[in-house]
């Protein structure tokens, strides 16, 4: 099969529906002479004419109404936006006017047109060269958005968008246009509009990409798959509509989602598919979303816009947090819950670097002394355990296990001097040793407030002292 | 004029007057949602509602058109189905208020809530008409308040660049809702942007039916015949507040309006036109008319909520 890159796609792509279909016409800036600034229409002119090749004044708003008129009129107009910074002034026709015309005239008039822009950063653009600006569209009913990530579907969905009765709004990531190669059927391409593709099978993670983020998805996922992690990547084709049963079926398999996409995170397309996924209630854990960071714009700067827009690096680590998450019916037990009302208190005592051994047993003797703080606060009342099993949390590298009655944190040198800990869901009070420096050291203990009063946590801290005060005597009695 | 042209313009006004009493009374009374009165701005859509042919030329209308939709063939019980929103509405199926008008078989371009969007679908229709070859032309209305949007800008702009059949037509009635010329343009009148896009502007007395017809046959022989768009500033008097929620008493005299009336009212002026047994004739057949219309439109079904999501999408 030929290869071909995206952008030599998207040129087949209109060549062969102009040269199908007469009433197919292009307007836009610089797409006649210039062939369109990244190219999509070089040559076209040359072969169809100015009467069907148009360069348009720089009025984005002009040429987005007059597609909508040529397209009333029975035309079939492909308009281009240069880039999707600028598509905003077109908001009015695409979103007020075209997506509503069919209903609006219960069918009387009617707006099969297409807008393709380009979006997407990573090639330092800056701000108004590098948005994604999916999310604005994909809110607009009775409009139909695309977002091709290979030459395949950037020419099969373009082809099937100028074929399409209604308004669509066709979303070409601007480095897919030649970073991207890939095999093109021969002849008539179609790619059925409303359709996902599954783009790498798995059965672990499901990742819902398009765009440039595909590509860095697919890359992710193959990098995880010598670690045991097989990830399904979702190649989401169309952002309106959604293939919704495509992405369950993902998801009921995995049961766990990532969305990646380099738009922003609030009210972002991730938004819209957690809340599919979670209305559905196919989900094990909690879902992750690797976006951009809720900024205004993307900088021009190479160091900066690297740094928020995600990346292969930046999905991957998403990924092994996500395969490593307990599934929602365990996961209370070793999550923190910010909704906890704490009282903490801090001691500040001698302590050799050399300490978890006693530190344990202090904690075990000092649970005996003031049994609150060896207990569940439970709605229902309030459970004494009359075990104690201290959960230790030793840093990253060794976080607590959610069991135990109690939780000891100590992250050794390597921790902060005095840090308050939080109370795990499921217990009442937590433990934290600082870093020791100079032989001595801060403990602090934070109980849950709503079973045990504030003094119990420094009456506990007092025992805890005491307690390895005598286990040093202890250990000093066996030793000599 | 000839005579019949005379009686046909007088006819059109007198009935869009019928129609418009009697929306404007049944929206007062709590009947229906909106009325949106045409009074004072009748002359000006039927003038160029007959110099254009019904069914071939196209129609971007302004919200105060209806004299022009009459003429083009809208019925006065499609009107008042608008005006009821009912499902059976030709216009919007009760999906839109009155005054968004619009039908494909009558070449009326689907009218929309901002003001005024529907200038470049006009001249994207005139661009379908030169490209199709089938000598059609368009008028494209709008008033002067919306004349002060980038969407006119760019639409006489990219008409009066690619020479298309369009006649643009400002219903110029000097208010803005409740904001006047003098906060909505620094120039008395609006015709001198025509020679800014390089298109002849027409200066006319939106009152006299007869020289908005002669006008607007002008502009569309020109359109026709590939000479590229025209400008008609049409001045007019808008009588009414401008819709049924509006209340004009707060920034406007009304008395001084009412003293205008039988100078510059376009159907009083259009008596004239035609012999007052004609007029009178006319007048009480169009009050039934209108009557009738109201309440048999009033008595056809509200829509089917199972209905409602149809023709989002083909």
């Amino acid at each position: 099969m030929r290869e071909l890159s995206v952008i030599e796609a998207v040129r087949e792509a209109l060549a062969e529906e102009m040269a199908r279909d007469p009433r197919v016409l292009l307007l836009g800036e610089d797409v006649a002479t210039l062939g369109g600034v990244f190219r999509a229409s070089e040559g076209l002119l040359e072969r169809f004419g100015a009467d069907r090749v148009i360069d348009m004044p720089m009025a984005e708003l002009g040429i987005a109404g007059v597609a909508v008129g040529l397209a009333m009129r029975g035309m079939r107009p492909v308009a281009e936006i240069q880039f999707a910074d600028f598509i905003h002034a077109a908001m009015d026709h695409l979103v007020g006017e075209a997506a509503k015309m069919r209903w609006r005239t219960a069918g009387d008039w009617t707006v099969p047109m297409v807008l393709r822009t380009a979006y997407g950063g990573g090639f330092r653009g800056g701000p108004y060269h590098s948005q994604s600006v999916e999310a604005f569209y994909a809110h607009a009913p009775g409009l139909k958005v695309v977002a091709p990530s290979t030459p395949a579907d950037a020419k099969g969905l373009l082809v099937a968008a100028i074929r399409d009765p209604d308004p669509v709004l066709v979303l070409e990531h601007k480095r897919t246009y030649r970073a991207i190669r890939g095999p093109v059927p021969d002849g008539d391409v179609v790619v059925p509009i409303g359709v996902a593709a599954i783009a790498r099978p798995g059965a672990d993670i499901t990742v819902l990409a398009y765009g440039m983020m595909l590509h860095e998805s697919l890359a992710a996922a193959n990098a995880l798959a010598p670690e045991g992690i097989d990830v399904e990547v979702i190649d989401l084709r169309t952002l309106l509509p959604l293939d919704r049963a495509t992405i369950l079926r993902s998801l009921v398999k995995t049961r766990r989602l990532c969305v990646v996409h380099e738009d922003t995170l609030t009210m972002g397309l991730g938004a819209e598919l957690c809340a599919l996924a979670a209305e559905a209630g196919v989900l094990d854990v909690p879902p992750v979303r690797v976006t951009m960071p809720d900024l205004p714009g993307i900088p021009v700067d190479d160091v900066l816009e690297d740094a928020i827009l995600p990346n292969r690096a930046t999905i991957r680590e998403a990924l092994i947090r996500l395969a490593a998450a307990t599934p929602a019916h365990a996961a209370h037990r070793r999550s923190y819950d910010a909704a906890i009302p704490q009282a903490s208190s801090v001691i500040e005592l001698a302590l050799p670097e050399e300490h978890t051994r006693a530190a344990l047993d202090a904690i075990v003797a000092a649970c005996r002394a003031v049994p609150a703080c060896n207990a569940s606060f439970a709605w229902t009342g309030i459970v004494n355990h009359a075990e104690i099993v201290v959960d230790c949390d030793f840093g990253p590298q060794a976080p607590a296990r959610g069991g135990g009655t109690i939780t000891l944190v100590d992250y050794g040198p390597q921790g902060a001097e005095l840090a308050v800990p939080f109370v795990r869901p499921g217990q009442t009070a937590a433990v934290r040793i600082g870093a020791v420096r100079n032989g001595r050291a801060y403990v602090a203990c934070s109980v849950d407030h709503r079973a045990v009063d504030g003094a119990d946590a420094g009456r506990f801290l007092a025992a805890f002292e005491a307690a390895l005060g005598a286990n040093r005597f202890a250990e000093s009695v066996h030793a000599g | 004029m000839k005579r019949p042209e005379r009686e046909r313009a007088y006819r059109a006004l007198s009935l869009a007057r019928a129609l418009d009493e009697r929306m404007w009374r049944l929206a007062r009374a709590g009947r229906a949602h909106f009325a949106v009165p045409c009074s004072g701005h009748e002359a000006i859509g039927a003038g160029y509602a007959l110099a254009m042919r019904p069914g071939v030329d196209w129609l971007s209308p302004h919200y105060r058109d209806l004299a022009a939709l009459l003429v083009l063939g809208m019925q006065p019980r499609d009107i008042m189905l608008h005006f009821f929103s009912r499902p059976s509405d030709p216009n919007a199926a009760g999906r839109q208020p009155y005054a968004h008008f619009g039908s494909r078989r009558l070449h009326v371009l689907s009218l929309q809530g901002p003001q005024p969007n529907h200038c470049s679908h006009g001249v994207g229709c005139a661009w379908g008409s030169k490209l199709l070859g089938d000598g059609s032309a368009s008028v494209i209305a709008f008033g002067d308040g919306g004349a002060q949007k980038g969407e006119v800008h760019e639409s006489m702009n990219i008409a009066a660049i690619h020479r298309l059949p369009v006649v643009f037509v400002i219903h110029r009635n000097g208010w803005t809702q409740s904001v006047n010329r003098e906060r909505e343009y620094a120039t008395e009148t609006l015709v001198a942007r025509a020679a800014g896009y390089g298109m002849p502007g027409i200066a006319v007395d939106g009152g006299d039916v007869e020289a908005m017809y002669a006008a607007a046959r002008a502009a569309l022989k020109r359109a026709r015949s590939g000479g590229g768009p025209t400008l008609i500033d049409a001045q007019c008097v808008r009588f009414l507040p401008n819709t049924s929620n509006d209340d004009d008493t707060r920034y406007r005299d009304r008395s001084r309006l009412e003293s205008e009336f039988a100078t510059r009212d376009p159907l009083v002026r259009a008596r004239r036109l035609v012999s007052a047994k004609f007029a009178a004739a006319v007048d009480a057949e169009n009050a039934l008319a209108a009557q009738d219309a109201a309440d048999w439109a009033e008595a056809q079904p509200l829509g089917d909520p199972r209905t409602v999501a149809q023709h989002a999408y083909a």
